[in-house]
């Protein structure tokens, strides 16, 4: 690539750590030529679930002779539906990544040296009780990103005592799930299957990849379903659809008021529904009223006709109608206004009729696993609330207590309220906004443990670091992950022996509450603990470990009953928003900052998936960094005119520069763009010298953005940030 | 006998390139060795624009002209239509890069030449292709031309007049069928 140039100062802090994974030799045979020698070797065919993403699909992994060969989707688990991704595919020979970790890591003058895990936790436990005993059981957090162990990373925490466990939420969805809360009571699906008109606002379940959406969306449109995509770029969903809306992004908002505001005015809601089913719908008519379509199209960019139209069309499907619950864009954690957006985008769907309907909104059936107790008693856990301010008035009030927000961690790291972290199966170095800022919290630390196969950014600064055992190499808790029309269970397996000295997430979350004098809320084996959790489902952990996944439970129903609101309704008008100080029916909140109308190189820099990378996770991945590079895919989305009013070509190396960080990237000039953003694809920008596939590979739009909070729940904003964009 | 061949649904591929992966791990394949390809096409003018990807592998057709050209035989026709590269009597010349029309073949790090195989292998085993297994919106369709009663034959007589194959006009005869928007 070209952007060999960027320099960011940031990277200039792994200078010194010089652990050279790739230097060790792996003594592991090339696939080929593994593959010949093993021609007529028997197969074995194990179950068990995927971790290249969130999703969890259920799979069947193939070995031979010890090495995985390929992996299979489970045709009976309603997440994947019997498909696999390109990076799940890819993705499983990180096994064998020759950047993984050998062995407990201890950092000695900024050098990594490997140690015992007796050791390495003696030394952890040690640290830790010096730092309980100045500072209390609140300054030590655990921060991840969900793994199907997650409830025992919670009783770890709670064990000692603190209430400090984060999730990546913040950076992710915390405004969608609070805004549905607030309106259903909890965060819905969407039953695509049956839909007869699909809206997606947002969200791209085909580059973002959830397999069973799309499989779901492509059976739709095979029964003749319209499909319309909302997003301000010609997204993969857009392939399919029968209509592209290119918005301007921060916009969403007045697309969807307006949208409401001819739901209203021509009575095109149901009216059945609403009158039965929800609360504050006069309230709703008397604001709605300012949102007319020709108001919406001066800001939003869909033109005023359009808006009418698709809204009869959408009305005339109710209630086999739907917009997409949304995700990450758009309404997730991307602007000021992205709480009121999926506020608007819930109630949008209330006036359909369709919630709790076939080819509506639904709420899926999803398994409630057993406690341990009494058997093994839970801790009594915190006794104060958590320092970033969830929950409470007057800061984050809509903020989720259950995910806290993940990138304060560095600014209450900075304020030494915090001292000491966990940090496991995550990157906040490289996925939270701004990383400077990010790597001055967390270096603040006086005790970070990071827990992963290789060494991360955040690894990279870590005292300790604790090989965790690749999601094929370890047994794990079982997993609630795949809900829908029936809620169904499944289990992470060891497919094959672990290549080196690591160890599974539970096994390290047991071990460390053992060395920390916690170890009796912990006195329990890994089958042990998943055979009470699968009590209650009636189901037996070996016949699970058998199949991977099976159902449990009633199938799920049509029906309105009464929702878990103040009200049992839908809360198109919400009380308690009210009192809490925030309109009670979405109004218009213009975006936090905008671009320069004036100044042609003046951008909305916004982001989104490709279909082959997860997060910052795969981008060290050869076989899906292959097709990156093949297809020139590391590159700066820029609308074609826009590009050549600042005299660009396709292939031009540009500079990006935003209040807080710069660097440069080649551009792809493309028609299927909004004129006022350019688009960067997330997974890039990785600055590990230990990761050495990915290394110094594009750029990630968190380089660019300031650190920042919405005043509702607390998330990132990303995408609330102006870029410069000129010729290199 | 078999008379095996595939239908690409052009307007169903969102290029999220499953087929290449899951092709490499069935093939042993190295990163960046693939049989799989998508070519991604873009259409019209902002905000009138549209963009699709058209799926390529071996067409394995029925006049191939990787096989006239061939100059020991490796590359050959099979009786079921598999065009299959026999590596033991490849030479690595290359001729059949050359006069490959679809630009699929890959020159393998031990020197010899490769492509889409149909995973006859794993086909003879009761399997299926792994690029159509994978594929997340159904692109690919594969099986038996000559079995009425296959899924293939069954989509070839119900789309017969939306079929098309690629490069027609050089009468290669491709197996390969596309159903075009």
């Amino acid at each position: 690539m070209q952007d060999k140039s960027l320099k960011l100062s940031r990277r200039s802090f792994l200078r010194g750590s010089a652990l050279t994974a790739g230097a060790l030799s792996l003594g592991l045979l090339d696939f080929q030529s593994w593959a010949k020698s093993n021609a007529a070797a028997p197969v074995r065919r194990i179950p068990t679930i995927c971790n290249g993403c969130g999703n969890r699909c259920s799979l069947f992994a193939y070995v031979k002779n010890g090495r995985i060969w390929r992996i299979e989707g489970n045709r009976e688990a309603n997440g994947n539906q019997g498909v696999v991704c390109p990076k799940g595919h890819g993705y499983l020979h990180d096994l064998y990544n020759p950047n993984r970790i050998r062995s407990p890591l201890k950092r000695v003058e900024g050098k990594f040296q490997p140690i015992s895990w007796e050791q390495a936790y003696k030394e952890i436990a040690q640290k830790i009780n010096i730092i309980l005993m100045e500072n209390g059981p609140e300054s030590v957090f655990w921060v991840n990103y969900p793994q199907p162990n997650h409830a025992y990373a919670l009783r770890f925490m709670h064990s000692l005592g603190s209430p400090h466990y984060f999730t990546h939420g913040s950076t992710c969805y915390t405004a969608r799930n609070a805004a549905w809360n607030f309106t259903v009571g909890k965060l819905p699906s969407n039953d695509l299957a049956n839909s007869r008109f699909i809206m997606t606002i947002g969200r791209n379940p085909a580059g973002g990849i959830d397999l069973g959406q799309v499989r779901d969306i492509v059976k739709a449109k095979e029964r003749g379903a319209k499909i319309i995509v909302v997003d301000p770029r010609h997204n993969e969903t857009a392939i399919l659809a029968d209509e592209w809306l290119p918005i301007k992004p921060g916009t969403d908002l007045a697309f969807l008021l307006a949208m409401i505001n001819v739901m209203v005015g021509e009575t095109l809601y149901d009216k059945e529904f609403v009158a039965n089913n929800t609360v504050g719908f006069q309230q709703l008519e008397d604001e709605i009223i300012n949102y007319p379509p020709q108001w919406a199209e001066k800001i939003c960019d869909i033109p005023a006709e359009t808006i009418t139209r698709v809204t009869r069309e959408i009305a005339r499907a109710k209630p086999y109608a739907l917009i997409h619950r949304g995700y990450h864009g758009a309404i997730g954690a991307q602007y000021l206004n992205s709480f009121q957006t999926a506020r608007a985008l819930a109630i949008a769907n209330s006036l359909l009729g369709n919630i709790n309907r076939k080819g509506g909104i639904y709420f899926p059936e999803s398994a409630e696993l057993g406690e341990l107790q009494p058997t093994h008693p839970a801790p009594a856990g915190p006794a104060g609330p958590k320092a970033d301010g969830t929950g409470i008035p007057g800061r984050y009030p809509l903020g989720s207590y259950g995910d806290g927000i993940s990138h304060a961690i560095p600014e209450l790291a900075l304020r030494g309220v915090l001292k000491c972290g966990f940090v496991y199966h995550h990157n906040p170095l490289r996925t939270n906004p701004n990383p400077q800022r990010v790597i001055a919290g967390y270096r603040k630390l006086e005790l970070l443990v990071v827990i992963d196969p290789v060494l991360s950014e955040t690894a990279s600064i870590a005292h300790y670091v604790l090989p965790a055992s690749f999601y094929l190499e370890a047994d794990e808790a079982v997993d609630t992950k795949h809900y829908g029309k029936r809620a169904q269970v499944s289990i992470q397996r060891k497919v094959i022996a672990p290549l080196f000295d690591s160890r599974s997430g539970f096994q390290i979350i047991g071990d460390l509450a053992k060395h920390l004098g916690i170890g009796k809320y912990f006195n329990f084996t890994l089958d042990e603990a998943n055979e009470l959790r699968l009590k209650p489902l009636g189901v037996a952990l070996k016949d699970l470990k058998a199949k991977g996944i099976l159902p449990v439970g009633e199938a799920w129903k049509e029906g309105f009953g009464k929702l878990e609101t103040p009200s049992g309704k839908v809360e198109i008008a919400s009380s308690t928003l009210e009192r809490l100080g925030y309109p009670a029916i979405p109004r218009w909140e213009a975006p936090l900052v905008s671009p320069d109308d004036k100044d042609p190189h003046s951008f909305r820099l916004i982001h989104g998936k490709q279909a082959i990378h997860t997060h910052a996770m795969t981008a060290n991945q050869p076989y899906l960094m292959a097709i990156s590079r093949r297809y020139d895919m590391i590159r700066l989305l820029i609308n074609r005119k826009r590009a050549e009013k600042i005299g660009l070509k396709d292939g031009d190396v540009v500079k990006i520069k935003s209040l807080v960080g710069e660097g440069e990237i080649r551009v792809k000039l493309t028609e299927g763009l909004h004129p006022s953003c350019v688009w960067l694809p997330s997974g890039y920008g990785i600055f590990s010298k230990h990761l050495t596939t990915a290394y110094d590979q594009g750029l990630s739009y968190n380089d660019f953005l300031p650190t920042l909070f919405d005043p509702t729940v607390g998330h990132a904003m990303s995408s609330e940030v102006i870029v410069q964009v000129k010729k290199a | 006998m078999a008379r095996y061949g595939m239908v690409i649904d052009e307007t169903k591929c969102v290029g999220c390139y499953a087929c290449r992966v899951a092709c490499q791990n069935q093939n042993h394949l190295r990163e960046n060795e693939a049989y799989n390809y998508l070519e991604e096409r873009e259409y019209g003018q902002f905000p009138n624009f549209n963009r699709e990807f058209l799926p390529l592998q071996c067409q394995h057709c029925d006049n191939p002209p990787c096989v006239a050209v061939c100059p020991t035989g490796a590359s050959q026709k099979r009786k079921d239509g598999v065009v299959l590269v026999n590596e033991k009597d490849c030479i690595g010349c290359k001729y059949c890069i050359a006069a490959c029309p679809y630009h699929v073949r890959i020159i393998k790090k031990e020197g010899y030449i490769e492509k889409c195989r149909f995973c006859i292998e794993f086909v003879e085993e009761g399997g299926k292709p792994a690029c159509m297994t994978t594929c997340m919106t159904g692109v690919r369709l594969f099986g038996d031309l000559d079995d009425p009663n296959s899924d293939i034959s069954q989509f070839v007589a119900k789309n017969r007049h939306r079929l098309r194959v690629y490069k027609r006009e050089l009468n290669t005869k491709p197996r390969i069928f596309y159903r075009k928007a």
